[in-house]
């Protein structure tokens, strides 16, 4: 009578191939780590002196403080800011109507910085930023 | 075996060289925001950290020097490929971002503020 032949399996790969495993291993997370993607929102912001002084004044003024908001002059209140310059964009059809002068305090956070200018992206304004500096005020001689 | 080793050995001193231009070892917590898209890759990446420390590619630099480093490390770029990624700390004040977003601007870059989606 024939024994039954053993299948011999193999249960530990050779201590040679540890280096070239460690190797690709490391390769794999290295990739893995790299081909993670910031996410994030793109922003075009034309230089204030492109805005032509004649329309400055008819434009969106919105100037962003540390607690609240100001919408030509008028305070408003974070959470009412996107209704607010909705109802201020309505019905502007030209780009040129559409471009809002944001000017900031200078304690005026960023994450409240960010969150108006995306909502005013959002409403389909054009933001323009209006730096400390260039808002100074010539005094007539 | 020896080969193995070259290999390995290779590959740490090319980690060790990317680290350098990398920024992931700054502290900062990003903003908020809705309508988010995934950044494309970038050549340059400024980092204003929770110390208020402006970083470019990793390295801390002055405000001053930002629009020249930038411009130089875009070149003759097209129009967009030329994106800068910001990540800014969200309690970050004004007085500090606001010139290096006038630095960008200078420097001809695409702006792309690395921000988190908005929390409801």
């Amino acid at each position: 009578m024939r024994a039954r032949r053993q299948s011999k399996l193999l249960v530990e790969s050779p201590s040679s191939a540890t280096g070239d495993i460690a190797f690709n291993l490391i390769v794999f997370f290295l990739v893995c780590a790299s081909i993670q993607p910031d996410a994030g929102r793109k922003q075009t912001i034309p230089k204030s002196e492109t805005v032509e002084k004649q329309e400055e004044n008819e434009n969106i003024k919105v100037e962003v403080r540390r607690t609240s908001v100001l919408v030509n002059g008028e305070v408003t209140a974070y959470n009412q800011f996107q209704d607010a310059i909705a109802r201020k964009l309505a019905g502007k059809t030209n780009q040129t109507e559409k471009i809002v002068v944001v000017t900031s305090q200078k304690d005026a956070p960023y994450k409240q910085w960010i969150l108006v200018t995306s909502q005013i992206e959002d409403a389909g304004g054009v933001v323009t930023v209006q730096m400390e500096e260039e808002r100074e005020v010539m005094l007539p001689q | 075996m020896a080969m193995g080793d070259i290999a390995f050995n290779l590959l740490i001193f090319f980690v060790i060289l990317a680290r350098a231009q990398d920024d992931s070892h700054l502290k900062w917590e990003p903003a908020e925001a809705s309508n988010l898209e995934a950044s494309d890759h970038s050549r340059a990446s400024i980092v204003v950290d929770k110390e208020n420390d402006l970083y470019l590619n990793g390295q801390k630099i002055g405000v001053g020097q930002l629009a020249g480093e930038v411009e130089d490390l875009l070149g003759d770029l097209p129009a967009g490929e030329r994106t800068v990624l910001l990540k800014i700390h969200s309690e970050t004040l004004a007085q500090r971002f606001e010139p290096v977003l006038e630095a960008v601007s200078e420097a001809g870059g695409e702006l792309v503020h690395i921000v988190e989606p908005e929390s409801q």
